[in-house]
């Protein structure tokens, strides 16, 4: 173990795993600075990219992953799995981060902030900023934001599919595309319209590039408040039918499938599924060898529609012996207030069991990743009546913590968790032809794995360690999430992003 | 001569005076909010009937009106046109000598006005102690609960509560059924039950009262209840309720039918073809009536589509028990009014 | 709440001093024509039944008793919570001309009897109202007294006065008791609030 000078910065709150203390850096190092020397002993490595986890130790030199060596017999005594874990750096393959156009809800800056400090190096921007991302010289904008915060976390871009996210006219792609976006939605809403679905596909397919669709059938969801079914029946809040977005799927696969025969390029991503029906659905393509991949939320795992009425168990938590769904006001499950707009979101916490299929889908790989949908919200738009609270969830800096809650609760592998937050959705940017063609993408020039003589892109967290979410703890502005308050494993001591710091617990400005 | 009385010429009330402790130690009355009935067990529940009797008693002498809320500001604020609500919780205040503040934010959810936390953060600067609020958004008043430092009684919101409503209607069914108890009494409630806040508060009161509860209507409006009503008795302190389509299995042998407003507005979401149809199907007329017991009591929340919902000559009929409803409108809110000046902080 | 309850008053002298109200309520009425009894929720309400059953044995006459609640009329609303109960007024006669004769347990601040009057004018308008007590106990808050005291009780303001009646509290006794601490609120115990 060594350290090139000064005290280390946390040994504090790293103490107590393994027999020393496993992380050592220099001291008083910045965010944007290169790692000139890191050492990271006896911890729990997990290499999703190499299928192997253990207990190892690395050597960051210069922002290079110089040593990644794996610990074995009496050397490996005492690490496990529980304590401090180094992981590959994580991708969102969907955040607002809502600048331009509203920057009291969050900036590029901040946002990105909260990556670093949620364990993100690599995020993908949804376009529904104002102006929304449908022309090149927006997505200058957010670049230029990007690289004046000085972080070193890679901010992707996806552009809309119309102009102005207004589900007409096409957007303009193909610039777009030259410019360098990953790929294609109009993120807040379904593209409605089947026919400009269709011809999105065949053009967006021509470009190499996907169709990501937020899967959800407006008329069947005006004015809807809550997931439609018993929370929302005794609150007497407007029912939101999960068959608005299993509809939508099912019919954006069967447009997908019928372009295929003329486009070979066309993809079809499905964001934050929220249904049992809606993963069957995907299933069905993937089995048929459609190229169709989705993602689940932290929230939609974990959270259910019962917090709505003032529940505040998981969602695994939900849900009895024979895997119905318990009813919170039987066994005095209700601790909250009711009607928190923190949990107002789009699309609605369902019940126990839909929860339970999404976490299902990321065991099973059905769901390709998790994606936070992180959507950081000003007060203005939060405290007010439930039905007229702005949705979203603030995400980034608790999704590691919501499925870290899994894997505790045993519902989840800590190897299927940690591929759910980085070759997951590495395979999924893999997946689109005009993305890999780009070839400036750090998310995908580096697979994430722990590869030796690759620049850093890590993320230390300690399972061990506990930390309270709070609006002081967070680095977003968006303070909007029903976990305000409660505990959380999983801190997050240190986040490298191609060499450089991107967080570090404890460190000025983090 | 009897001493010792509830409301003049109402039934005694129902628990008798030695089972209420007097000096009892804790508060027999601990909320103070009230947003809704489900925070009530069943004891909390017959308090407000009692207080109620007291408050009968009170509207039948000469002269209307006690001193026990003097000096307090009841401010009454409702986002939502509803003349007779309003005017009845007036009525209560002022006969509890409050000194009543009217606002009318007649603000649509679409213009971008002040928002309610910065209303309410404005009247309690102008002084109101006591807020009175109707909403159409549901759960607005547990944001103002959270904000406001003194009592938010709901007067009724979104689709979700309307505990003054619910606590007259079982004042009132109390009041004219043989024994004055609900226990065992089938209760039917007709109509819009989806979007009615008047049924899901009733839901509450009722199955805690022991009714034998119906809520019946035509499909698109009774969307959702099958699994409450399935959890229902298994609810601490409730019973069950049961839901159906079905009118004649729901009236026949009813002790009470409350008939609900039908609004023109579910015909343009679909959820009807029209109000002639409803009526044909689910009007509660005479004939239909006849299948309920001789003495049934008909309720009906206000205001009436008569000729829709209910036919004429059944809100006029002797049975007809409509007009109570709105004297003991009064008598419940004095009651909670009444209550909840009691309770200051920590009361929830 | 352990309190030393001393014994001010027995049966028997609780019996003599109804008696002697009941005379000097005729004697300084003149007679019993215009004279009603209205007896205080709670304990005041048998004390007045008493009075009109010792008039009626000695002047054979039957004065009309009713009940005053003066729960909405009290002063401090922070007394709801801890008995929120509304026993109850029904006055079958008209006040109207009347001489009242109110009937309460103890009187100490008068607070309670300041209460009851405004209460009673809310029902007519009588030609007098005049006030009959078990115990005075002194500590006056308002310009308040009594025209018939059973017993007059000098008493410090940490001490409890507890009446007992038979048809409420099934025996007929009258206690002082010193309180534990400085508790000030002494709500929902008998014969405190004056
Ligand atoms: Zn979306």
């Amino acid at each position: 173990m060594s350290a090139t000078s000064g005290a280390a910065g946390h040994a504090g709150e790293t103490s107590g795993v393994g027999s020393g203390e496993p992380v050592r850096e220099a001291a008083g190092r910045r965010a944007g600075e290169v790692v000139a020397e890191l050492e990271i002993t006896r911890a729990w490595l997990v290499d999703p990219a190499a299928g192997r986890e253990g207990p190892g130790e690395i050597v960051v030199s210069n922002g290079v992953l110089e040593a990644v060596t794996w610990l074995e017999g009496a050397e490996a005594k005492g690490v496990g799995p529980d304590g401090v874990v180094v992981a590959p750096g994580f991708i969102d393959l969907h955040a607002h981060l809502r600048e331009p156009g509203n920057e009291d809800a969050e900036t590029i800056a901040s946002g990105l902030s909260a990556a670093a400090h949620g364990g993100f190096t690599t995020v993908c921007l949804m376009p529904n900023s104002v102006p929304a991302l449908d022309e090149p010289s927006v997505l200058a904008r957010v670049r230029a934001a990007a690289i004046a915060s000085g972080s070193p976390v890679e901010a992707l871009a996806h552009g809309a599919v119309t102009v102005g996210r207004a589900g007409e006219q096409l957007a303009a792609l193909g610039e777009l595309a030259d410019a360098g976006i990953v790929g294609f939605s109009d993120d807040g809403a379904c593209v409605a319209n089947p026919t400009i679905l269709r011809n999105a596909f065949l053009y967006a397919g021509m470009l190499g590039r996907p169709i990501i669709d937020h899967p959800e059938l407006a008329e069947l969801t005006r004015g809807s408040e809550a997931n439609e079914g018993y929370i929302a029946s005794v609150l007497g809040l407007k029912g939101w039918p999960a068959a608005a977005e299993i509809a939508a799927v099912e019919r954006d696969i069967a447009v997908l499938a019928e372009v295929l025969r003329d486009e070979p390029g066309a993809r079809l991503h499905l964001t934050h599924l929220s249904t049992a029906g809606a993963l069957a659905a995907v299933r069905r393509a993937k089995a048929a060898g459609l190229p169709v991949t989705c993602d689940v939320t932290p929230h939609h795992v974990g959270f259910t529609d019962e917090w709505l009425a003032g529940a505040r168990r998981w969602a695994w938590e939900a849900l009895d012996a024979n895997g119905a769904a318990r009813d919170p006001w039987l066994d005095g499950a209700l601790t909250a207030g009711p009607y928190d707009t923190s949990l107002r979101v789009n699309p609605p916490l369902r019940g126990p069991e839909e929860a339970a299929a999404c976490l299902a889908a990321l065991a099973d790989g059905t769901a390709d990743a998790l994606a936070t949908d992180h959507a950081p919200h000003t007060l203005v738009d939060k405290e007010v009546e439930f039905g007229l609270a702005a949705n979203g969830i603030s995400g980034l800096e608790t999704a590691l913590g919501v499925l870290l809650a899994a894997v505790d609760a045993g519902r989840l592998t800590l190897s299927r968790a940690i591929a759910a937050l980085t070759t997951g959705p590495a395979a999924v940017l893999a997946g689109w032809p005009g993305v890999v063609a780009s070839g400036d993408i750090r998310a995908l020039a580096q697979p994430r794995g722990l590869v030796e003589g690759a620049p850093a892109d890590l993320v230390v967290f300690d399972r061990s360690d506990r930390w309270r979410v709070t609006p002081e703890s967070l680095a977003s502005k968006g303070k909007n999430t029903p976990l305000l308050g409660r505990e959380l494993s999983g801190r997050v001591l240190l986040t490298v992003a191609a060499g450089r710091i991107a967080y570090e617990e404890g460190a000025a400005g983090a | 001569m009897t001493l010792e009385i509830g409301a003049s010429g109402s039934p005694a009330s129902p628990v008798p005076e030695a089972a209420i402790p007097v000096s009892a130690q804790a508060p027999a009355w601990r909320h103070r909010h009230l947003l809704d009935v489900d925070v009530l067990d069943w004891s909390e529940i017959e308090l407000v009937m009692t207080t109620t009797d007291a408050m009968r008693e009170v509207l039948a002498r000469p002269i209307a009106k006690v001193p026990a809320l003097r000096g307090r500001n009841v401010t009454i604020l409702f986002y939502e046109a509803s003349t007779r609500t309003r005017v009845s919780f007036e009525v209560a205040a002022k006969n509890l000598s409050a000194d009543v503040v009217n606002i009318a934010a007649a603000t649509s959810s679409v213009t971008k006005g002040e928002s309610l936390v910065d209303t309410i953060r404005t009247v309690e600067a102008l002084g109101a102690q006591m807020l009175v609020m109707r909403h159409a958004v549901s759960g607005a008043p547990y944001l103002a609960a959270a904000h406001f430092g003194g009592s938010v009684l709901n007067g009724g919101d979104g689709w979700h509560a309307h505990p003054t409503q619910a606590l007259l209607d079982l004042y009132t069914m109390r009041e004219h059924l043989p024994g004055g108890s609900v226990a065992g009494r089938k209760v039917v409630i007709l109509g819009d039950i989806l979007h009615s806040r008047v049924a899901r508060s009733n839901i509450w009161s009722l199955t805690a009262a022991g009714a034998d509860l119906w809520l019946c209507g035509p499909s698109t409006l009774l969307r959702g209840f099958d699994r409450w009503a399935a959890a229902s008795p298994r609810i601490p302190g409730h019973g069950r309720f049961q839901v159906t389509s079905d009118l004649g299995a729901a009236l026949a042998g009813a002790d009470v039918v409350m008939a609900l407003r039908i609004q023109r507005e579910r015909m343009a979401g679909g959820l009807l073809p029209s109000l002639r149809e409803y009526a044909a199907r689910f009007g509660l007329t005479r004939e239909r009536l006849a299948a309920a017991r001789p003495d049934v009591v008909v309720m009906h929340p206000g205001p009436m589509n008569e000729g829709v919902e209910i036919a004429p000559d059944v809100a006029t009929d002797p049975r007809s028990v409509i007009t109570n409803q709105v004297t003991n409108g009064v008598a419940v809110r004095m009651a909670l009014l009444y209550l909840l000046a009691g309770v200051h902080g920590e009361g929830r | 709440m352990p309190m030393s309850g001393r014994q001010i008053m027995t049966v028997e002298e609780i019996r003599r001093a109804v008696i002697r109200i009941s005379h000097e309520i005729v004697e300084k009425q003149a007679g019993t024509s215009g004279l009603v009894l209205v007896g205080i929720q709670r304990r005041g309400v048998p004390l007045a039944r008493r009075i009109a059953d010792a008039i009626a044995e000695h002047e054979g006459v039957r004065l009309p008793v009713g009940a005053l609640d003066i729960t909405f009329y009290r002063d401090d609303l922070s007394l709801i919570a801890q008995s929120p109960v509304v026993k109850g007024t029904d006055l079958p006669f008209d006040l109207n001309g009347s001489t009242v004769v109110l009937v309460d347990d103890v009187l100490y601040t008068g607070r309670t009897i300041r209460a009851a009057m405004d209460a009673l004018v809310d029902f007519g308008r009588p030609r007098a109202i005049r006030l009959a007590v078990l115990i005075d106990r002194g500590h006056r808050e308002l310009p308040i007294r009594a025209d018939h005291v059973g017993k007059n009780v000098p008493t410090s303001r940490e001490e409890v006065v507890k009446v007992h009646l038979v048809e409420v509290d099934g025996v007929d006794e009258v206690e002082i008791e010193r309180l534990p601490a400085p508790l000030g609120e002494t709500v929902g115990v008998s014969g405190t609030t004056g």
